[in-house]
């Protein structure tokens, strides 16, 4: 069977959400099935001006088909535009203009899949909203399966987008919330598709204690991974970690960990290490008494899902449909929509190592059962296999 | 046998948050987090102070009525007592007299000067209101037109909810049409069997009577 990936970038060096996701889920089912990426050239999501070669490379003996991007994005013009058509009464060609603002452009691409649609058993394509998404489902809806990666945004009201999730043969979701946001949206129950996910996988080898020495850390410590961002919520964690400080005059530290947008607060408690490799980013996870996820907007927080498999309790943003319901399900994570609820659920982690422990063994059990690479392989297998019979 | 626990993370706070260790159970957690919060004492408010200090034990004085007759009398006295000393009190009150006339000039400059503005305020109200009502007026042909565009699209779903009701009407004729013809033919198709067996028939006679007559 072969089947093709759509994803708007794809490479080594690109570390975003999407992006790794899918070419985790590439990499791991190659083993079933004849797989090839057909992607554009970009490598900057902001702009995604032309990178990478044209033409066909091979990464970890995956053949990736690059086109080119014809237009980059211009950020303002974009902003302009879909602050207007957020406020503004609006037609449909207004968020088709939308849809070519936002990018990438690349008409080559969706050239392709239309030319060699019969090629290919099923195409996959990943992020809902981008061109290739887009206009890839509308040429051949009846191979498409869609990996939306939604998130709780103000776009997804658009009506392009209550279309195209009526189009694709079968969806794979990474969340219940995601599920019944697209279910509530466009009203596709009737699509099928299951709730998969990503899996995770913890390194071999690495030492914590070598972790701590290399970064000097010697009191205990929270972390927080990911991009350190005002819209990730990192502005609210360092206020409410400094307040906690101030409040319960506790010795704790906030590690943070990864790129950084934001100014960082000079604050003797809180440190950054800025990127690390990934055998100290799950060394310092070991280390970390919680996990910190202050992120307003996830699909799904990969990195939540690496604090479970290492054994860690997390503390959420409660705002956040998808991270409030993995703690729920997973009961591995407390979640907090004040400052008030930040307190008490990081004072009760924090002075209860007995509540940790138990919290971290549900954490690792709620991943063993729904995250492990088998079972989201066996979901992906099990939703071709399904909808190869109804066809 | 299952572990359960107390804990009390906030010293002031009487709510215990109660946890099963072997069970561990985050929405139950949840809801007793979010009502020992909804139990702690607010911080008290500024008005709650002044309210305080307000209902402080100050002992209230009432001063006892003067007599009514007593007061005149007295006030008579004393303006005879004043009498010899009245060039001296004029001499002494004359310059307060001056500042009270000159704070009295002063508050009407300041009411005459509080009326311009008043005035000046009313026409900038007028203004203002002019320009609202240019606002809501434009607003009103915008919802005019909004609600033409809604009209004109309801116009069209009317139609095409006609249309669909027509087609509807024509397929249901057309299969009573189709099914009527499909009968006929099924008697036509009867009848044609009957004659082409009165035919045999026939023919079989004419055998049966050309045998006769040329025996």
């Amino acid at each position: 069977m072969k089947i093709a990936f759509v994803i708007q970038r794809y490479g080594l060096e690109i570390s975003g959400g999407a992006e790794l996701h899918c070419r985790w889920v590439v990499e791991h089912m190659k083993k079933y099935w004849d797989v090839e990426v057909l992607t554009t050239r970009s490598f900057d999501y902001i702009t995604w001006k032309n990178f990478y070669p044209k033409g066909t490379e091979v990464i970890n003996d995956v053949p990736v088909r690059r086109f080119s991007v014809v237009r980059p994005r211009n950020p303002e013009r974009f902003g302009r535009l879909q602050n207007d058509l957020l406020i503004n009464e609006h037609r449909l060609e207004d968020e088709l203009k939308w849809l070519d603002e936002e990018g990438p452009l690349s008409p080559s691409l969706i050239e392709f899949i239309k030319k060699h649609k019969d090629d290919y058993d099923y195409f996959i394509f990943f992020s809902y909203r981008y061109y290739h998404s887009y206009w890839g489902i509308k040429s051949i809806p009846e191979k498409s399966i869609l990996v939306p990666t939604a998130e709780k945004d103000a776009i997804t009201i658009f009506t392009i987008f209550k279309d195209l999730f009526r189009q694709p043969l079968a969806f794979v979701y990474n969340s219940h919330e995601e599920k019944d946001m697209i279910n509530r949206l466009s009203g596709n129950e009737y699509i099928p598709g299951d709730i998969v996910g990503v899996g995770t996988e913890v390194p071999d080898t690495f030492s914590t204690r070598e972790f701590l020495d290399k970064y000097e850390i010697k009191d205990d410590y929270v972390i927080y991974i990911g991009r350190i961002d005002e819209n990730k919520g990192c502005g609210e964690l360092f206020d409410f970690f400094i307040r906690y400080k101030k409040e319960k005059n506790s010795p704790v530290k906030l590690i943070l960990v990864g790129s950084t947008q934001l100014k960082i607060p000079s604050h003797p408690d809180i440190k950054y290490l800025g990127f690390i490799p990934e055998e100290d980013k799950f060394a310092a996870l070991n280390g970390a008494h919680i996990l910190m996820m202050p992120s307003f907007y996830e699909s799904l927080s990969m990195v939540t899902l690496e604090a479970w498999a290492m054994q860690k309790p997390v503390l959420a943003n409660a705002r956040c449909d998808v991270l409030k319901g993995q703690c729920l399900r997973s009961n591995a994570g407390f979640f907090y929509e004040n400052y008030a609820e930040f307190r008490e659920g990081m004072s009760l982690l924090m002075d209860d190592p007995e509540l940790r422990e138990a919290m971290g063994k549900n954490g690792v059990a709620y991943y063993s059962e729904n995250y492990t690479w088998d079972v989201i392989e066996k979901k992906y297998l099990g939703i071709i296999e399904k909808i190869t019979k109804e066809k | 046998m299952p572990k359960k626990q107390e804990i009390d993370a906030k010293d002031n706070v009487s709510e215990k948050i109660k946890i099963d260790y072997d069970n561990i159970d985050v929405k139950d957690i949840m809801a007793q987090i979010k009502k020992r919060i909804s139990l702690a004492p607010e911080p008290p408010s500024e008005q709650e102070d002044d309210q305080t200090e307000a209902s402080g034990d100050v002992p209230y004085y009432t001063p006892e009525p003067i007599d009514e007759g007593r007061k005149a009398r007295l006030k008579k006295i004393l303006f005879k007592m004043m009498k010899p000393f009245s060039p001296i009190i004029k001499l002494l009150v004359y310059p307060i007299h001056k500042e009270l006339r000159d704070t009295i000039l002063k508050l009407d400059e300041t009411n005459r000067r509080l009326d311009f503005l008043y005035e000046k305020q009313s026409q900038q109200f007028q203004e203002i209101k002019r320009a609202i009502d240019v606002v809501d007026g434009k607003v009103n042909n915008f919802n005019i037109n909004t609600n033409k565009r809604i009209d004109a699209a309801f116009k069209d779903i009317h139609k095409i909810k006609e249309y669909t009701r027509l087609l509807h009407a024509l397929s249901h004729n057309m299969v009573v049409e189709m099914t009527k013809l499909k009968i006929e033919e099924e008697n036509i198709k009867l009848k044609a069997r009957i004659m082409e067996k009165d035919f045999e028939f026939l023919g079989r006679k004419e055998q049966a009577l050309e045998k006769e007559i040329y025996k």
